[in-house]
C-alpha cells in the first residue's frame, strides 16, 4: 500500500535573480511499513523536501498525498490537525518541551489531540525504547541518546502514518547513534511504522531498506551497491 | 471528553510555562497591579466626586425628594402618599418666619415637618429627636448659635413671630429644645420644627392659608423607586389621583441636564482613564510580547508537535489570567486605599469633608477596565504566538522578521565604520524595531504629558486672576450687598467706626470706596438705538434660552425702548476700585482721564463683558445724561469689574459710575456700599482680626473677601486637576521606566548567548559592558529627543492655545523634561551595568551551551 507520494514538487525561495530552487520536480513514493533514508550533502534540499512531506512548510508547486491526505489543500489548522495524527517527529536536535517530564513529552500530541493515550502501547513503546525507568524525570536530565529514544517515543505513540527523522543521530557520538537508528529500524518492524529519515550519513543510510539520493534538489538514480 | 483531555494538558503547559517565568510574571503582575489601581483610583475619585456634587445640588435643592409640591392640601397630601408608585413621602406645614433680631439675615421657617419631610431636607436632628409636645422645638446650630443657646436639651428657645404678614403685630413662643442637627450655610434658610399640634394651632386649623399668608401652608415632598423621568411619573401619579391642578417640581438634582454637568465635571477622569488605558496596555503588551518572543521556540516545537493556533493562544491567555487572578485584587484594594486617601485632598465640598463611597461599581467597573486592558495587550502576542510557523521558529533569533531594511542597513553602517562599538550598539537597538518603538512611546508619552501638565498649570496667572474676583487686600460688602430685595444704601453695616478702626492700623496703603444708588433714567435715543442693535432676535432667543431672569429682564428693557423711565444703578466710587474698574483692560470703548472724571463732570457707563467694540447695548462715549438736576457726559464704556459690581442689581440695568463726591451730593444719605483697602505685608493679620472681629459682634451679614483666601481657595479648587495631572503623568512615565527596565533586561537575557559568542571571539568584557551603557544611552538618548519635538509641540501649540483667554500668562517650558533627563540617563547605563554583572557569573562555555 502506498502511504506517501509526491509528484513533481517544487520550491523556491527568494525571487527574481536571487531564486533558489530547493527542490526541483521531486517525484517520489513510500510504501507502508517502509524504512526509507534519504540522503544528501547539506543544502541539498532534503531538510525541505522532509518539511514538505511533514506538512510544515508548503511547496511552490507540485503536491503531496500523505495517507491518501493531499496536504497543499489543507488549511493552516487542519494541517496541524493532521500533523498530530498522522505525522510523527524526530528532530536533529530532540525538540522536547523543557517544561514536561518525560511520560508527559511522549503524550503530548495525543493529549493536543484530546485523546486517550493507549498506555499498553505506550508501555510497550518506552519498555522497547529503555525507558520505563526515566518517565518521571526532566528532558534536561537526560543524556543526549536518551533524549533522542523519548523523541522516538513521541513520534511512535500517536500510531501515526509516517515517522519522519531529520538527522537523528546528528548530535549523538557513533555508539549511541548506532543504537539510535537500531533502536527506529527495530521499532519500524515491530509496530510495522513506516519511516522516512533524513541523513548525510551514508553509512546510517546503508541500513534502511531503501535509500534515496537527494542533490541540488532532484532525486539522483540509484549508486550501484545499494539495497 | 475531548475537550477536557486537550484542556488538562493546556493547563499543565500554562501551569509549568507560567513557573518558568518569575522575572516576567513579577513585572506582569506588577503592571496589571499598577494599572488596576490607577483604574480603582480614578473610579473611586469620580463616584466620590459624583456623590459630593450630587450631595451640594441636593443642598443647593433644599430637598433629596424627587420631586415637591408647595401648595398643596391635606387631602390630596394622603392620596399620593398612598399611591403605589410613591416610596417615600414627606409632609410639611408651614407656621411663620422666626423674627428675633439676632436672626437678622438668616431666613428660619417655623414649621412642622413628618420625619421623612425632614430627613429630605437635610435637617433630621442627629442630637435628640423631633418634636412630639407642642412645646417643643428643634433647630438647626446655626440658628441656635446667633440666638446664643447652647446645645443642650431641654432648654427654653424663645421665638417672634407674626400670624398675620400684613400686620406688624408679633408673638413671641417659649419652647424647650428637644433636638438640633448641624446647620449648613448652603441651604437658602433654617428651619425651626415644631410639633404638628402646635403648627395647626398656630394657624387656626385652616386648610390653606388665606390670601398674601403662608401660616397653613402644607407642602408635600414624593420619592420614586428611582430617579429617572421624574416629571412622567409625577404626572401620571397625579392623573391617577384624579389631580389636575396640584403642581409639582421635580428635583433640579434629578435633571438630564445636572447629570450631564456632572459628568463634564468628571471629564477630566475619564480622560485619565483612557491614559491609564494606554500606558497599561503599553507595559502588559510589552511583557507579553517580550514573553512570546522569548518562548517563540517553544511554541514553535508545540505547534510543529501538533498544537492549534487555539491551543497555543490558551496557553497565553491562561497566563495572563493567572497574572490578573493576583494583579487585579491587589490593584483593587491598593487603588481603593490610595483613592481615600486622595479624596479628602482632591476633592473640597461646602463642609470641608467629603465621602469616600465603597460602590461596588467602582471594584467591578475597575476590575473590568483592567481585565480588558489586559485582554487587548494580550491578543496580539497571542496571535503571534498561535500564528508561530514551525520552521521560522525553529530558527527563530530575536530579531524582526522583516529584518532586510534593517540588515542591509546594519552592513552600511559597518563597512562605513567597521565593527565600531556604537555602530554595532546602534544597529542592535533597532534589531526589534517594533519592541524598540513600544518603549520609547511610553517614555515620551509620559515625558511629554508631564510637560504638557506642567506647563499648563505653570500659565496660570494668580494676579489675573485675584484682580478680576479682588482688587484689594480686603474688600468689606455691606449686609444688605447680596439681599435678593435690593441693596439698602442707607443699611450702616459699614460704620464709622468701622472704618476710622481701618484707618487708624499703622500698615493701611490704598484704599477706595463705593457707593451705589438707583435711579430712574429715561434713556438716550443714542443708548436706545445701541440696545437694539446689540439685541438681535438671536441674541435675544440665546439670552432667554440660559437666563431665568430674562423675562424680568425683558420687561424693563421693552420699557427702556418704549422711551419709558427704568431703574438703574448708579455707583459712586473713587480711589483703588476706580483706578481698577477704569483701568485699560476694561476699556471698552473711549479713554479714561482720571483728572477730568474727578471734575464731577463726566461718568462711565458700563456694558456688559464683550469684547471692545462700537456697538455696545449703553450709553455711547460723549452723551449727556441728566440725573437729577446733574448733568454727565459719558467719558468711556467700561466692561464690568465683578469686585465693584457683585452683588444684587435690577435685571435690566445699565449702570453708570460716577465720583464719589458727585454721587454723594445727589445722595447725601448714602451709605458705603463697599470698602477697599490695602495694607502692607506686615498688617495683614492685624486687619483680618479687626474685621473678623467686628464681623462677629453685630455685622454678621458683612462679607468679607481677603485676596490672601481667594487664592487659598482658588488653590484648593484646582489643586485636585494638578495633582491629577502629575500623578498620572508621573505613572506613565513610571511604566515607561518600567517597561525600559524590562524591554532592556529581558533583551540582554535573551541575547546572553550572542554575547558569549562576542566574548569567545575577542571581545573583553569592558567592551561589552560599553556596547550595551551605548544602546541604554541610544535610548534614553532617542526618547528624551522625541520628547522635546513633541513636548515642543504640545506646550508651544496645544497648551498657547488652550490658555489663550483665561486667567493665564503663557510660559514656554519643558522643566519636567529637563529635571527627568538625568534621571533617564543613570538608569541608562545602571541599567545595562546590572544586568551584565549577572550575566557575567555563568562562564562563556556554560552560555554557549546552553540551549534553553
Amino acid at each position: 500500500m502506498r502511504i506517501l507520494s509526491t509528484d513533481q514538487l517544487t520550491k523556491q525561495y527568494g525571487a527574481g535573480p536571487n531564486t533558489v530552487k530547493a527542490l526541483d520536480g521531486v517525484s517520489l513514493s513510500v510504501e507502508a511499513g517502509e524504512f526509507v533514508a534519504i540522503v544528501g550533502a547539506s543544502g541539498s534540499g532534503k531538510s525541505t523536501l522532509l518539511h514538505m512531506i511533514g506538512g510544515l512548510d508548503r511547496p511552490t508547486s507540485g503536491s503531496v498525498r500523505v495517507d491518501n491526505y493531499e496536504l497543499g489543500k489543507l488549511k493552516d489548522d487542519d494541517l496541524t490537525v493532521f500533523r498530530r495524527q498522522r505525522i510523527g517527529f524526530i528532530f536533529q536536535n530532540y525538540n522536547l518541551i523543557p517544561i514536561l517530564n518525560v511520560y508527559e513529552n511522549i503524550i503530548l500530541p495525543i493529549q493536543l489531540d484530546g485523546k486517550r493515550p493507549d498506555e499498553r502501547f505506550i508501555r510497550k513503546i518506552t519498555s522497547l525504547l529503555g525507558l520505563e525507568k526515566k518517565l518521571d524525570q526532566m528532558p534536561n536530565t537526560l543524556s543526549g541518546g536518551q533524549q533522542q529514544r523519548v523523541a522516538i517515543a513521541r513520534a511512535l505513540a500517536c500510531k501515526p502514518a509516517i515517522v519522519l527523522a531529520d538527522e537523528p543521530t546528528g548530535n549523538l557520538d557513533t555508539r549511541t547513534g548506532d543504537e539510535v537508528i537500531e533502536l527506529l529500524r527495530g521499532t519500524s518492524r515491530a509496530f510495522r511504522q513506516t519511516v522516512v529519515m533524513i541523513t548525510h550519513n551514508p553509512e546510517i543510510a546503508a541500513r534502511a531498506d531503501r535509500m534515496i539520493r537527494i542533490e541540488d534538489g532532484r532525486i539522483q538514480p540509484p549508486c550501484n551497491g545499494t539495497v | 471528553m475531548k475537550k477536557e483531555k486537550t484542556t488538562a494538558i493546556l493547563r499543565t503547559l500554562t501551569k509549568r510555562s507560567f513557573q518558568r517565568n518569575r522575572g516576567r510574571n513579577l513585572v506582569a503582575a506588577l503592571a496589571i497591579l499598577l494599572t488596576t489601581m490607577m483604574f480603582t483610583t480614578l473610579f473611586t475619585l469620580a463616584q466620590s466626586m459624583t456623590q459630593n456634587m450630587e450631595e451640594m445640588y441636593l443642598r443647593q435643592a433644599g430637598t433629596r425628594a424627587h420631586a415637591t409640591s408647595k401648595q398643596i392640601t391635606d387631602s390630596q397630601i394622603r392620596q399620593i402618599a398612598s399611591h403605589p408608585d410613591i416610596v417615600r413621602s414627606g409632609r410639611s406645614i408651614v407656621v411663620a418666619l422666626a423674627e428675633n433680631g439676632e436672626l437678622a439675615g438668616r431666613q428660619v421657617e417655623i414649621r412642622y415637618a413628618s420625619d421623612q419631610y425632614a430627613r429630605d431636607v437635610f435637617a433630621y436632628p442627629v442630637a435628640g429627636r423631633m418634636p412630639e409636645r407642642s412645646d417643643e422645638i428643634a433647630l438647626d446650630t446655626l440658628t441656635l448659635k446667633r440666638l446664643g443657646i447652647p446645645l443642650i436639651q431641654g432648654q427654653p428657645v424663645t421665638l417672634e413671630w407674626r400670624r398675620d404678614l400684613t400686620s406688624s403685630e408679633s408673638v413671641s413662643s417659649t419652647f424647650t429644645l428637644c433636638g438640633w442637627w448641624e446647620g449648613n450655610l448652603s441651604s437658602y434658610a433654617s428651619m425651626a420644627w415644631v410639633s404638628e399640634e402646635f403648627a395647626l394651632e398656630a394657624c387656626d386649623h385652616v386648610s390653606a392659608p388665606a390670601d398674601g399668608q403662608i401660616c397653613g401652608l402644607r407642602m408635600m415632598g414624593i420619592t420614586f423607586a428611582d430617579a429617572g423621568n421624574i416629571d412622567a411619573k409625577t404626572a401620571s401619579v397625579l392623573s391617577d389621583c384624579g389631580l389636575t391642578d396640584t403642581e409639582f417640581t421635580a428635583n433640579l438634582t434629578y435633571t438630564a441636564e445636572t447629570r450631564r454637568s456632572m459628568f463634564m465635571e468628571n471629564l477630566p477622569l475619564y480622560g485619565g482613564m483612557v491614559l491609564v488605558f494606554l500606558a497599561g496596555f503599553l507595559i502588559i503588551f510589552n511583557v507579553f510580547q517580550i514573553s512570546v518572543a522569548s518562548d517563540i521556540l517553544f511554541y514553535g516545537k508545540l505547534k510543529t508537535l501538533g498544537a492549534t493556533r487555539r491551543q497555543i493562544s490558551r496557553v497565553l491567555y491562561g497566563q495572563s489570567a493567572r497574572l490578573s487572578l493576583t494583579g487585579i485584587p491587589a490593584g483593587l484594594l491598593t487603588g481603593y486605599l490610595f483613592g481615600i486617601l486622595l479624596v479628602p485632598v482632591l476633592i473640597t465640598t461646602a463642609d470641608g469633608n467629603a465621602s469616600v463611597p465603597a460602590n461596588p461599581v467602582i471594584f467591578i467597573g475597575s476590575a473590568l477596565f483592567a481585565w480588558i486592558t489586559v485582554a487587548v495587550s494580550c491578543a496580539l502576542p497571542a496571535r503571534l504566538a498561535g500564528k508561530v510557523s514551525p520552521i521560522e521558529a525553529l530558527r527563530y533569533t530575536d530579531a524582526a522578521t522583516d529584518s532586510g531594511r534593517a540588515g542591509s542597513r546594519k552592513r552600511r553602517i559597518a563597512k562605513k565604520r567597521g565593527a565600531a562599538l556604537s555602530a554595532m550598539a546602534w544597529a542592535n537597538l533597532w534589531r526589534n524595531r517594533r519592541r524598540t518603538a513600544l518603549v520609547l512611546c511610553s517614555l515620551t508619552l509620559g515625558l511629554v504629558l508631564m510637560c504638557f501638565f506642567y506647563a499648563k498649570n505653570a500659565s496660570f496667572d494668580m494676579e489675573k486672576y485675584l484682580t478680576d474676583l479682588t482688587v484689594a487686600d480686603y474688600e468689606i460688602d455691606d449686609a444688605t450687598n447680596d439681599l435678593a430685595s435690593g441693596y439698602d444704601p442707607e443699611s450702616r453695616t459699614i460704620s464709622e467706626a468701622l472704618l476710622s478702626d481701618i484707618g487708624a492700623l499703622g500698615s493701611l496703603r490704598e484704599t477706595g470706596r463705593l457707593y451705589s444708588g438707583q435711579a430712574a433714567l429715561t434713556v438716550s435715543e443714542q443708548a436706545r438705538a445701541n440696545l437694539q442693535t446689540f439685541y438681535t432676535e438671536d441674541r435675544l432667543a440665546d439670552f432667554a434660552s440660559y437666563d431665568p431672569t430674562f423675562p424680568a429682564w425683558k420687561e424693563s428693557f421693552d420699557a427702556a425702548l418704549a422711551g419709558k423711565s427704568v431703574v438703574c444703578t448708579v455707583y459712586g466710587a473713587d480711589g483703588l476700585i476706580l483706578d481698577a474698574a477704569a483701568d485699560d483692560r476694561y476699556l471698552l470703548s473711549g479713554s479714561y482721564d482720571a483728572e477730568q472724571f474727578a471734575t464731577g463732570r463726566y461718568c462711565l457707563a458700563i456694558g456688559p463683558s464683550v469684547e471692545p467694540g462700537s456697538d455696545l447695548p449703553t450709553y455711547s462715549v460723549g452723551e449727556k445724561i441728566r440725573i437729577a438736576d446733574m448733568e454727565f457726559e459719558v467719558m468711556a464704556v467700561l466692561a464690568p469689574l465683578q469686585p465693584m459690581v457683585g452683588g444684587s442689581q435690577p435685571a435690566f440695568d445699565l449702570p453708570l459710575v460716577l465720583p464719589s463726591d458727585a454721587f454723594l451730593q445727589l445722595w447725601p444719605d448714602s451709605n458705603l456700599r463697599k470698602f477697599y483697602f490695602n495694607t502692607a505685608e506686615e498688617g495683614l493679620e492685624e486687619a483680618a482680626d479687626l474685621l473678623t472681629a467686628y464681623q462677629q459682634n453685630g455685622a454678621t451679614g458683612m462679607n468679607i473677601t481677603s485676596r490672601r483666601t481667594m487664592a487659598r481657595q482658588y488653590e484648593a479648587q484646582t489643586r485636585s486637576a494638578a495633582v491629577m495631572g502629575y500623578a498620572v503623568s508621573m505613572i506613565i512615565a513610571l511604566v515607561g521606566i518600567l517597561n525600559f527596565i524590562n524591554s532592556m533586561a529581558t533583551a540582554l537575557i535573551a541575547r546572553k548567548r550572542e554575547f558569549a559568542m562576542l566574548r569567545s571571539i575577542g571581545m573583553t568584557k569592558r567592551q561589552l559592558r560599553r556596547m550595551l551603557i551605548l544602546e541604554g544611552l541610544f535610548y534614553a538618548g532617542l526618547t528624551l529627543f522625541a520628547s522635546l519635538l513633541l513636548g515642543s509641540l504640545a506646550v508651544g501649540i496645544l497648551v498657547r492655545g488652550m490658555v489663550a483667554g483665561g486667567y493665564t500668562t503663557f510660559h514656554f517650558t519643558l522643566l519636567p523634561l529637563l529635571l527627568c533627563a538625568p534621571v533617564l540617563t543613570v538608569f541608562a547605563i545602571l541599567l545595562p551595568c546590572l544586568c551584565f554583572r549577572n550575566l557575567e557569573k555563568q562562564t562563556i562555555v556554560e552560555r554557549l551551551r546552553s540551549t534553553d
